[in-house]
C-alpha cells in the first residue's frame, strides 16, 4: 500500500506540531512538521501531500485577531497553491488556531468554490477568559465530512480564548442547510448545549464546535482530537479504569481522537489518490 | 505621517471583554457600569501612502463578520458616558505592535523604514454608568492601567471632540543620549564607594578594597596601559557589580553563619549553607543513584527520564517585579524560567511549567497601601503566567495559591519548567556544553534595551514623556517560542556548542560566565542589536532585555545556523568570539572599553557574614492555646473549606492549557466536576512510551512561625507523598528548592530581627540537608531569593516594613514506570473501603484549624523519616500491586478536609468511624480531625482487594475508617459512636467552590 502523506504546518507560535504528528502516525499516515517559510520559499510543495493540518497554537501570539496573520500569509503567498491543493482532493484540517486561520483565509466556509471570502469568525468567549476545559460533542450524520464519517459523539478538550463562533443569520441558515455543521457542543445526553455554559464554553451560536466546506474535505474544529489520543488522556480514566476492572472488561487504549485522523488516512487511500 | 486606526465588535455583538470590565468593577469597587465596549487602536508612524493604508485596514486589521474600524474615532458613534485610553509607557514591549509591523511589510511584499513604528493601545468606553470623574480615574488607575508601564486619559462624553477622539500619540523613545564610556576613580576606598552609590552600582563594601587592589597592580596597569585602559571604566565595573551580585553570586547562601542557640549558649558556625546542605547531599546522592546526570552548575539540572532521554528542571521567582507590575512580572517570570531548559546542555524542548502565588489576602481592606492591591496582583499575576505559558505552547501542569498578609511587604511569584532532550546528540551526551576558543559569540533572539537595568530600584523615579520605563518588563512568549523551535533545530543539526540565557545580568551575565569554560572572550558591543539608539556601553552589556539566548557557533557551522535562524525569522547576530586569553575584552566601535582578567573573579573576595540568633518556640513563647473542644465540627470543616487558602482555584488553573502536548495523563484537577487538586501530575512526555513523569510542589509558611527546620521538613514529606500517592517511584525522586527569605542581615534600626532570621534561613537549610539525605532526593535545581521586605505607606504618612514569612516552596519530581498504574485521589465506587494510612498526632500549631481562631500555637508536624519510609515503600508496592482504588496525601487541613475533597471529588459519601484512626496518645475529636501530622495517606479499596490490602499492611499503622457510599453524604462518628460530623459532599462542595467571600473594596 502506498503510503499516506501528511504536512504538519510549524512556525511563528503554532504549537501542537508534536502530537498531531504522532497522531497521524497512529493513524497510519507519514506526517511531516514542516514550517511555514518551506512552503513559501517553495523548500517543500504542498502537491506532495494528501492531508495538510494546520494545528492549534498561538500564531503571531493572536495578536490582531486570532489566525488572522498566518490566514494573511497562506492567502497572499499560498493562496493558489491552497486552492489547487483542495481542488486536486486534498484535505486540509484546521484544530484551534488552525480553525481561526481557516475561516480568515475563506476556506471555510468556502459556499464558492475557488473563491476566498470571509463569512464566518470566531470571536472572544463570552466567558471573556481562556478556558481548557473537557467538552461533549455530537457529530451531524448528514454532514459531508469525510474526516468524521460514522462519528457520533466523542468528549474532546477545548483550550482557547476566542472560540465563539459567530455568523449572520442568513450565513447560519446556509450552513444548516448545507450540513455544513460538523460537530456541536452537547449535554451529556447528547442534546445540544443550547448555549448552556459550560456545555457550550464559549457561547458559539448554535452550538457549532466545527464546520466544513461542501466539499466535506475541509474541516475546522475548535475541540482538539489530537489530544485525546490515547485512553489516559481523558479526565475520567482513572476512574473509568476501576469501572472496566470490576466489570471485568478490557481497558480501552487508543482516544477517540484518532478515529477522525485515520478517517482522512483511509479516505486518502480509498480515493486512489495515490 | 502618524495616523490613528481604531477597531471596534460591530455594535450588535455581544463584547466579552467589555463584560468582563463590568464585571470587576462591580468587584473591585462596587460600582454599576450597564455596558462598557472596548476599542483596539493602532497609532501607525510609517510612510504609508493613503491607498496602502487604506489596503492594510481592511485586508489586515479587520475582520469583515464581526469588526468595524475607521481613522476617524469610533467612539463617536457610541453612547458613552465616559471613555478611558490606555497605553503603554516608551520603551514597554508591545508585541502587538511589532506583529502590526511584519504583517504590513508582509502584506505589501517590501521591508519596512527602521523608523517605522506601531504602537497599540485601547479605549474602553463605559456606558449607562453614574459614575464621576475620580471614580472613572480610580478604574483607570486601580484596575486598566499601571503607571509603571502604562499611561491613561479620561474623556468625559461632554468634553469628547469628535473629530481628534484620543488624539494622536506616539509613545516613542527618544534618549538623545550619545554613549559614552566613563572611566571611574579608585583613589580611596570611600570614593569609589560614593561612586558605586551615585551611580547605583550596588559594589558590596567588602568587595571594595579588592576591586581597588586589583586595577591599582602594576602588572594590571601595565597590561591594561596597552589597550589604551587606565583607571576602570563604568563596563568594568558594572560587569563587576552584575557577577559579585546575591543574585547571581548566591553571598548569602555561601556566607559564613555564626549561628548561637540562645536558649543553650551553644555556637555552630556554619559555612556556606549552599555547600553544606544543598552541594554536599545532593553529590552524595548523585554517587549512588546514576539517573542523577547533570546538576549543581547549569542552568537546570537533568536526570534521566528513559534509555533515550533527559528531562530537566528549575524553578525561578520574580517577585520584585510582579510586586510592581503583576501582568508583565509574572509574565516575565514564566518566560524567563522557560530559557533555563533551553540553555541546559545543549538546549532542551519545554514540556511543562508550573506556578506558586504567594500575595496578601484577597479582601485587604486595612491600612497599608501597597503599590498593588492584592486582589489585583493576583488577578495580574495569574494572567501573566496565563498568557507566558499558553503562548508558548508548554502545559501549565501544577499550582500553589497562598494567601498571608505579610506577603503585602512583596508578592512571590514561582514558576518552574521542565524540559526534555535526547540522550546524546551527534553521539555526544546532550548535557555536556562547552565554548571552544574560535567559537563565535551569537546573541538570539529579541534585542537591546534599558531593560531591567539596576532592577526595579528606579521604581519611584519621575518619568518624562519619552524616558523608557525600562525597569519592569513584558515578556514576549511568541519571540521565544520561535526562537525556541529554532534552537531545537539547530541544536538537532549538531551547530551548537554551547548555549545559554540571558536572563539576570544579560549578555555581561551569560558571556562572563561561559568565558571562564572558554577561557577568554572578546565581544564587539556597537554589533549588538538596539531596540532604540541612545544606550550607553554598560547599558549594553548588563541590559536584562528578555528574549535572548547566548549560543557559541563554530565558524564553519555559521552559514548554516544563520540560514536556520532566517528560515524562522529570528534574529541572530554574531557579536564575538571565545578565546583562549584569560581574559574579558569588550570593544565599542574598535576601542576597548573593558579588559578583565577573569582570574579576577575568582579572587578571594571577602565572604558575607550573618549573625543568626536561634531560640526555641516554648522559650519564644509560644504556647498551645487554651480551648475547649467544639461541638460545630460541621460549620467548622465548612468554614475551613471555604477558607482562603483551601478554597477551589479551579478559576486559576481552568486559564491554563494544561493539555498542549498530549502528554496529560493526571491533571491538576480530577473528579466528576474535574475542579479537585490532585496530589500531583503525570506527564508522558515521550508519547511512545507508557513510561510518566510526575510532578508535585508543596510550601508550609505557617509552620515556620514555630520553627522554619519543621517548616522543611513538612514541604519536602508532602511532595514525596504526593508522588506516591500516584505511583512514583520513591528511588527516583528528584528536588527543586525555591527559597524567598526577608532579610537576614542585622541592623537595629532597619532589621532588629536579621539574626532570627538569619537562624530561620540555618535550620531551613538543615532540614533541607536531612531530608535530602534521609529520603534519597537529589537537588536537581534550585533558587534563593532574599530581600522579600516592602516598605509600606499607612494612612499618616509614615511607612510601615513589612516582611513576608521565611518561604521554601519545594517541588518534586518521579518516575512513573506505566502511566496505567497511575491513581487519583477522587472516591470511585461505593461499597470501597477507606483506609487512613499512618499516626494522627496532636500537631495543630501552625494549621489551619488553629489559624482559624487566630492561634499559632506550638505542636507544629514533625516528620519520622526512619518510621515513615518503611510504609512508603509498602504504599509503593501496593499501587504496582493495583491494590488501591484512590490514594490521597493528607496535608493541609488533615483528615477532615481530605476526606472531604476525595468525596467532593467523587460526588459519593463515607460512613467514618473515627475510632479506628491509629494515633498517638489520646486525642480529642477536633484533633483527630483536623491534625496536620505528616506521613499520612487515605486511601480507597474495592471490596474483592481488601484482604489483599489488609495483609499487604500488616504491621504498619492502619485504620478501617469504613465505606464509601452512594447516598452523597459523609457521616463521621467518634469512639462513643456519637455522630460527630453528618455533612451532604453537595454542601461541603458548595461552600469549598465558593470563590472567595471578598466582597468590593469601594476606593480602597
Amino acid at each position: 500500500m502506498t503510503e499516506v502523506r501528511a504536512l504538519v504546518l510549524t512556525g511563528f507560535g503554532l504549537n501542537c506540531d508534536w502530537e498531531t504528528a504522532h497522531v497521524l502516525a497512529l493513524a497510519g499516515a507519514r506526517a511531516e512538521r514542516v514550517h511555514l517559510n518551506q512552503l513559501i520559499s517553495k523548500a517543500k510543495s504542498l502537491a506532495d501531500y494528501h492531508i495538510l493540518v494546520i494545528g492549534g497554537g498561538f500564531s503571531w501570539a493572536d495578536e490582531h485577531g486570532a489566525g488572522v496573520i498566518l490566514a494573511m500569509r497562506l492567502k497572499y503567498r499560498l493562496g493558489e497553491a491552497l486552492l489547487s491543493f483542495i481542488e486536486k482532493g486534498g484535505l486540509v484540517l484546521g484544530i484551534c488556531n488552525g480553525f481561526q486561520v481557516l475561516v480568515n483565509t475563506g476556506l471555510l466556509p468556502g459556499f464558492e468554490t475557488g473563491r476566498l471570502s470571509r463569512q464566518v469568525a470566531l470571536i472572544n468567549n463570552d466567558c471573556g477568559r481562556f478556558r481548557d476545559q473537557w467538552v461533549h460533542c455530537v457529530f451531524e450524520t448528514a454532514s459531508p465530512c469525510v474526516f468524521t464519517r460514522g462519528l457520533k459523539a466523542m468528549d474532546l478538550p477545548v483550550r482557547h480564548g476566542e472560540g465563539k463562533f459567530f455568523a449572520e443569520p442568513e450565513v447560519l441558515e446556509r450552513l444548516e442547510s448545507t450540513h455544513q455543521v460538523v460537530l456541536r457542543y452537547a449535554l451529556a445526553d447528547g442534546r445540544p448545549a443550547g448555549g448552556a455554559f459550560p456545555e457550550n464554553p464559549n457561547g458559539s451560536l448554535h452550538d457549532i464546535a466545527g464546520i466544513c466546506d461542501p466539499t466535506g474535505r475541509v474541516l475546522g474544529l475548535m475541540p482538539h482530537p489530537e489530544a485525546f489520543h490515547h485512553w489516559t488522556n481523558h479526565p475520567d480514566w482513572t476512574w473509568e479504569k476501576e469501572r472496566c476492572r470490576r466489570r471485568g472488561l478490557p481497558r480501552p487504549r487508543e482516544g477517540a481522537g484518532v478515529q477522525l485522523f485515520r478517517n482522512a488516512v483511509d479516505y486518502v487511500r480509498n480515493q486512489g489518490a495515490l | 505621517m502618524a495616523v490613528r486606526l481604531e477597531i471596534a465588535l460591530k455594535p450588535h455583538l455581544f463584547d466579552a471583554e467589555g463584560f468582563e470590565l463590568c464585571r470587576k468593577i462591580r468587584d473591585y469597587f462596587g460600582w454599576h457600569v450597564e455596558e462598557a465596549r472596548v476599542l483596539r487602536v493602532i497609532m501607525l508612524e510609517t510612510g504609508l501612502s493613503a491607498e496602502e493604508l487604506e489596503a492594510v485596514r481592511t485586508e489586515i486589521f479587520t475582520n469583515p463578520v464581526s469588526q468595524v474600524s475607521s481613522f476617524q474615532p469610533l467612539a463617536t458613534a457610541f453612547d458613552f458616558q465616559w471613555a478611558i485610553w490606555v497605553g503603554y509607557r516608551p520603551g514597554v514591549r508591545d508585541t502587538a505592535g511589532s506583529v502590526a509591523l511584519e504583517a504590513i511589510a508582509d502584506y505589501l511584499r517590501r521591508p519596512l523604514s527602521r523608523h517605522d513604528a506601531a504602537y497599540t493601545s485601547k479605549v474602553f468606553l463605559l456606558q449607562r454608568c453614574s459614575l464621576d470623574r475620580s471614580q472613572v480615574e480610580t478604574i483607570a488607575r486601580e484596575l486598566l492601567a499601571n503607571d509603571i508601564i502604562q499611561q491613561w486619559r479620561v474623556f468625559a462624553r461632554h468634553d469628547w471632540n469628535p473629530d481628534e477622539g484620543i488624539g494622536i500619540i506616539l509613545p516613542k523613545v527618544e534618549l538623545r543620549h550619545t554613549p559614552t564610556v566613563e572611566t571611574i576613580a579608585i583613589e580611596s576606598d570611600e570614593e569609589l564607594k560614593a561612586l558605586s552609590d551615585a551611580r547605583h552600582l550596588a559594589l558590596n563594601p567588602q568587595d571594595i578594597p579588592v576591586i581597588r587592589r586589583y586595577f591599582l597592580r602594576p602588572e594590571v596597569l601595565r597590561e591594561r596601559a596597552l589597550v589604551g585602559l587606565n583607571r576602570p571604566t563604568d563596563v568594568e565595573l558594572e560587569a563587576i557589580s552584575q557577577a559579585r551580585s546575591d543574585h547571581c553570586n548566591h553571598n548569602t547562601f555561601r556566607g559564613l553563619f555564626l549561628y548561637k542557640d540562645l536558649d543553650s549558649g551553644q555556637e555552630t558556625v556554619v559555612n556556606n549553607l549552599f555547600k553544606t546542605c544543598i552541594e554536599a547531599p545532593t553529590l552524595a546522592l548523585q554517587a549512588q543513584k546514576d539517573w542523577v546526570v547533570s546538576v549543581l552548575w547549569d542552568n537546570a539540572g537533568a536526570a534521566r527520564f528513559d534509555e533515550d532521554h533527559l528531562y530537566v528542571i528549575t524553578g525561578e521567582t520574580h517577585n520584585s517585579p510582579s510586586t510592581m507590575e503583576a501582568y508583565g512580572g509574572a509574565l516575565t517570570g514564566i518566560v524567563g524560567v522557560y530559557r533555563d531548559p533551553m540553555g541546559t546542555g545543549k538546549g532542551s524542548r519545554l514540556i511543562a511549567g508550573l506556578y506558586g502565588y504567594c500575595v496578601g489576602p484577597r479582601a485587604y481592606a486595612g491600612p497599608l497601601r501597597p503599590h498593588l492591591h492584592p486582589r489585583r496582583l493576583l488577578d495580574g499575576v495569574v494572567e501573566g503566567v496565563r498568557d507566558g505559558g499558553n503562548k508558548h505552547g508548554v502545559p501549565t501542569v501544577f499550582g500553589n495559591l497562598f494567601h498571608h498578609p505579610s506577603y503585602l511587604g512583596k508578592c512571590l511569584v514561582f514558576v518552574a519548567a521542565i524540559g526534555l532532550m535526547p540522550r546524546t546528540i551527534g553521539g555526544e551526551p546532550s548535557e555536556h556544553k562547552k565554548p571552544n576558543p574560535g567559537d563565535i559569540i551569537i546573541m538570539a533572539g529579541g534585542r537591546v534595551g534599558k531593560d531591567g537595568i539596576h532592577g526595579v530600584t528606579a521604581s519611584s523615579e519621575s518619568y518624562s514623556e519619552h524616558t523608557p520605563a525600562g525597569h519592569v518588563q513584558i515578556g514576549d512568549p511568541y519571540t521565544q517560542k520561535k526562537m525556541h523551535d529554532f534552537l531545537l533545530e539547530a541544536r538537532d543539526e549538531g551547530l551548537i556548542t554551547f548555549i545559554t540565557d540571558n536572563g539576570g545580568g544579560g549578555l555581561s551575565s551569560s558571556i562572563g560566565e561561559s568565558a571562564h569554560l572558554a577561557g577568554g572572550a572578546r565581544v564587539a558591543l556597537d554589533r549588538v542589536p538596539l531596540k532604540y539608539e541612545g544606550l550607553d556601553v554598560w547599558e549594553i552589556w548588563v541590559s536584562e532585555s528578555q528574549e535572548r539566548m547566548t549560543v557559541a557557533v563554530r565558524p564553519e557551522n555559521l552559514d548554516r545556523f544563520m540560514e536556520l535562524a532566517a528560515l524562522h525569522e529570528v534574529e541572530c547576530t554574531a557579536i564575538g568570539h571565545y578565546e583562549a586569553t584569560g581574559k574579558l575584552h569588550l570593544t565599542y566601535h574598535g576601542k576597548t572599553c573593558a579588559y578583565l582578567d577573569l582570574s579576577f573573579f575568582r579572587e578571594d573576595f571577602p565572604q558575607w557574614q550573618f549573625e543568626a540568633h536561634w531560640r526555641s518556640p516554648t522559650s519564644r513563647g509560644l504556647t498551645e492555646p487554651v480551648m475547649s473542644e467544639p461541638t460545630a465540627y460541621g460549620r467548622i470543616l465548612t468554614e475551613l473549606l471555604g477558607s482562603p487558602n483551601l478554597c477551589s482555584r479551579e478559576w486559576i488553573h481552568r486559564q491554563y492549557d494544561h493539555e498542549v502536548q498530549g502528554t496529560s495523563v493526571i491533571k491538576f484537577l480530577v473528579g466528576r466536576r474535574r475542579d479537585v487538586p490532585n496530589d500531583a501530575a503525570v506527564l508522558r512526555p515521550v508519547l511512545t512510551s507508557r513510561r510518566g513523569l510526575a510532578v508535585t510542589q508543596a510550601l508550609h509558611p505557617t509552620y515556620g512561625q514555630i520553627d522554619t527546620y519543621h517548616m522543611v521538613e513538612a514541604s519536602i514529606d508532602e511532595c514525596v507523598r504526593r508522588l506516591l500517592a500516584v505511583g512514583g517511584l520513591l528511588d527516583e525522586m528528584g528536588g527543586v528548592d525555591n527559597f524567598c527569605w526577608p532579610s537576614i542581615q542585622y541592623d537595629s534600626k532597619q532589621n532588629p530581627d536579621g539574626r532570627y532570621k538569619a537562624a530561620q534561613l540555618v535550620r531551613a537549610n538543615w532540614a533541607l540537608r536531612d531530608m535530602c539525605l534521609a529520603y534519597g532526593i537529589p537537588l536537581l535545581s534550585g533558587k534563593d531569593s532574599m530581600y522579600v521586605d516592602g516598605h509600606l505607606p499607612g494612612l499618616y504618612g509614615e511607612r510601615h516594613k513589612v516582611s513576608g514569612l521565611p518561604t521554601m516552596l519545594f517541588t518534586a519530581t518521579s518516575i512513573v514506570e506505566d502511566i496505567e498504574q497511575c491513581l487519583t485521589m477522587d472516591l470511585k465506587m461505593p461499597e470501597d473501603w477507606v483506609y487512613v494510612l499512618g499516626t494522627t498526632r496532636h500537631e495543630l500549631g501552625g494549621s489551619e484549624y488553629y489559624e482559624k481562631f487566630g492561634y499559632v500555637g506550638l505542636s507544629v508536624p514533625k516528620a519520622d523519616p526512619e518510621k515513615f519510609i518503611p510504609l512508603y515503600r509498602a504504599v509503593e508496592a501496593a499501587v504496582r500491586k493495583g491494590l488501591l482504588a484512590s490514594c490521597r496525601a493528607v496535608g493541609r487541613g488533615g483528615l477532615a478536609v481530605h476526606g472531604a475533597l476525595m468525596a467532593i471529588a467523587g460526588e459519593l459519601g463515607m460512613d467514618w468511624d473515627l475510632d479506628a484512626v491509629p494515633v498517638e496518645g489520646h486525642l480529642s475529636t477536633a484533633t483527630v480531625l483536623f491534625s496536620e501530622s505528616l506521613g499520612r495517606f487515605l486511601v480507597t479499596v474495592a471490596p474483592e482487594h481488601r484482604e489483599a490490602f489488609e495483609s499487604h499492611f500488616r504491621g504498619f499503622p492502619l485504620g478501617c475508617l469504613g465505606k464509601v457510599c452512594e447516598r452523597p453524604v459523609w457521616t463521621v462518628r467518634d469512639a462513643s459512636g456519637r455522630v460527630v460530623l453528618e455533612e451532604p459532599v453537595e454542601a461541603l462542595g458548595k461552600a469549598w467552590r465558593f470563590e472567595g467571600a471578598a466582597g468590593p473594596l469601594g476606593e480602597w
